[in-house]
């Protein structure tokens, strides 16, 4: 996956403000509308925002978040990644303030009260901060389970080698050019390639990963 | 009883390394002072009080803080935008406005500030359609390393390669470097369509005559086959220039002093007569004068120079200016202005080949002009393999 484009024009973004303070954020506002986003304050009962799902649909929502507020965040994801681009909102500067806003994944901030002049400047690094950070996530989850099909591109080498007595390069190099005409990665091939040969069973990765390690030893 | 009278702050350099067109953009405001001075129906009197920083960027903040500090609620002044940006802090400290009557690369909007001089969708944008569409889509970038130029060939490179053209190359100067020997030999062994020029001052005059001589040199009819497009050439530039390379360059402006009106007839006339010796009015004059002519309508109308009243009754004023009707934009504090193309002559004028049928409303964020993605620095390299 490449890098992200970066996004420099937010037309049509929505913007989901949630404060208590309007006083503080009214230049947040005024400078929003300028760069053609619409604005939204979701209720905030019992200390608590719920976003509607409709929120994070179609990629161009963008929350702004009051650090002093010490609400909670209900989203439909449990996850530790947010879904839409969180920009914080300082006011107080303390260390627990600040953590809420990073645990809550915020990628810009804007001090409190909000000055119009830093507006774009937060929107600009939080968003595309915000979409550079998703990209590496997925690049590192693609990663990883490669990283899990290498027991089959080991297997599927020593396999190659027995049934054509080529070398390891060779075999590797037969292994990768039949991935590509068949366009997956070499890993997933090898693992296609093991399922299909007679007999073969799911390797069990804990005796795998026990026997690796002891051989090492 | 006497007229009552208001202080208004002219902020303008007189020297440096662009004194010329900040001078013009003084006479300007100069210009609107007398006018208003001279007619009896404003029931007030605007006087004018002149800080010169001399081209010096510390001077700008010094001298605003002088004139607020005095009470002067409204200052009319500043070309380049570091000076802006400088001077804005204060402004909002004192809660008061600037009037700032320059084009200029746009992504601001403050409270403290009236712009009445073009934003980028006025001139920028205008010019790569008209390079476009005439000139050709292989650019030369030439610009003095600041945010003016960094900015507007940005703009230039997202807009050519919407349209399929390119940029060969963007070589950035210091402010006042005029040695250009090098980059004019790269720009004729590269041939491009045109040049991008956003040099300024100093540098862009030495530029203009160095670059007209290389070509004369090897035969070449720079103003046919290499042409240089600019969105900040002026009239009094064009003297600085002087007759050797003055003409047939192209420049995007709200204003040319030969826009055929009764209003800019009389404009030009008025600032002839007051500033006989020069510099020779501008675009950025006009906007100066513009600007002037706004606050006075604007204070005429809120009985007050209090800049919360004059805040309130400014999207209401609309005049009739020299470039035609000139209005501003209640929510970016922007001017509704008229964009045009010109190329200049060998009378130290620009001949209008474009003009937009209405004042465009202006878009400091181009939100409405630029696409949601920036450009890629470099195009991907593919070749076919089979």
């Amino acid at each position: 996956m490449t890098e992200p484009r970066i996004i420099q024009n937010f037309v049509g973004y929505r913007a989901i403000i949630i404060t208590d303070a309007r006083a503080a954020v009214s230049q947040l506002e005024s400078t929003l509308s300028k760069l053609g986003l619409s604005i939204s304050h979701p209720d905030i009962e019992s200390g608590c925002v719920q976003l509607r799902e409709d929120v994070f649909t179609g990629d161009q929502a963008v929350l702004f978040i009051d650090s002093d507020m010490n609400v909670a965040i209900d989203t439909p994801s449990h996850d530790r990644m947010p879904q839409v681009p969180v920009i914080g909102i300082v006011g107080v500067e303390a260390p627990s303030r600040l953590k809420s806003l990073m645990r809550l994944g915020a990628t810009a901030t804007l001090r409190k009260p909000v000055h119009g002049g830093s507006v774009y400047s937060a929107l600009f690094v939080g968003v595309n901060e915000f979409r550079y950070r998703r990209v590496l996530t997925v690049q590192l989850e693609e990663q990883e389970r490669r990283r899990r099909g290498r027991r089959y591109l080991m297997k599927a080498i020593v396999t190659v080698m027995k049934s054509t007595g080529c070398d390891e390069d060779a075999a590797y190099d037969r292994l990768r050019r039949e991935s590509m005409r068949q366009r997956q990665s070499v890993e997933d091939y090898c693992e296609s390639f093991m399922r299909s040969l007679p007999g073969a069973h799911e390797p069990d990765s804990k005796v795998q990963g026990m026997t690796c390690a002891e051989k090492s030893k | 009883m006497a007229a009552k009278r208001y202080r208004i702050g002219v902020l303008f350099s007189n020297s440096g390394p662009y004194g010329v067109v900040s001078g013009s953009m003084r006479n300007g405001a100069l210009l609107a002072f007398d006018e208003i001075s001279r007619n009896g129906a404003y029931g007030f009197e605007l006087e004018p009080v002149a800080a010169d920083p001399a081209g010096d960027p510390a001077r700008y903040s010094q001298l605003s803080a002088a004139l607020l500090g005095e009470g002067i609620r409204h200052v009319v002044g500043c070309y380049t935008s570091s000076s802006r940006k400088d001077v804005i802090p204060l402004f909002e400290k004192y809660d008061t406005l600037l009037w700032y009557p320059s084009h200029y690369e746009g992504f601001e909007s403050s409270t403290n500030v009236v712009y009445t001089g073009a934003a980028p969708n006025q001139h920028i944008i205008p010019l790569i359609e008209y390079l476009a569409g005439h000139m050709g889509k292989r650019a030369y970038c030439v610009g003095s390393n600041y945010i003016w130029s960094w900015e507007n060939n940005r703009i230039l490179r997202e807009g050519l390669s919407a349209a399929g053209g390119s940029i060969i190359a963007e070589r950035y100067f210091a402010v006042g470097e005029t040695d250009h020997s090098q980059v004019i030999q790269a720009i004729l062994e590269t041939r491009p369509d045109f040049v991008f020029n956003t040099l300024i001052g100093t540098s862009a005059y030495h530029f203009f005559r160095d670059f007209r001589a290389a070509c004369m040199a090897r035969g070449i009819d720079q103003v046919r086959e290499i042409p240089i497009a600019s969105c900040s050439l002026s009239e009094p530039e064009l003297d600085e220039i002087g007759p050797g390379a003055m003409d047939g360059h192209i420049s995007s402006s709200v204003y040319f002093s030969t826009i055929a009106s009764e209003t800019n007839r009389r404009f030009v006339e008025a600032y002839g007569r007051l500033f006989p010796s020069g510099p020779s009015v501008s675009a950025d004059a006009e906007a100066s004068y513009v600007a002037v002519r706004l606050l006075a309508a604007s204070i005429a109308s809120a009985g007050s120079d209090d800049v919360d009243a004059v805040r309130q009754v400014l999207a209401q004023q609309r005049i009739e200016a020299p470039q035609g009707p000139v209005w501003i934009d209640g929510q970016t504090s922007h001017a509704y202005l008229t964009p045009r193309i010109g190329r200049s002559n060998m009378s130290g004028g620009f001949d209008v080949v474009l003009a937009a049928r209405q004042p465009v409303k202006p878009d400091p964020y181009l939100v409405q002009a630029t696409p949601r993605y920036a450009a890629h620095p470099r195009r991907p390299k593919l070749k076919l393999v089979q």
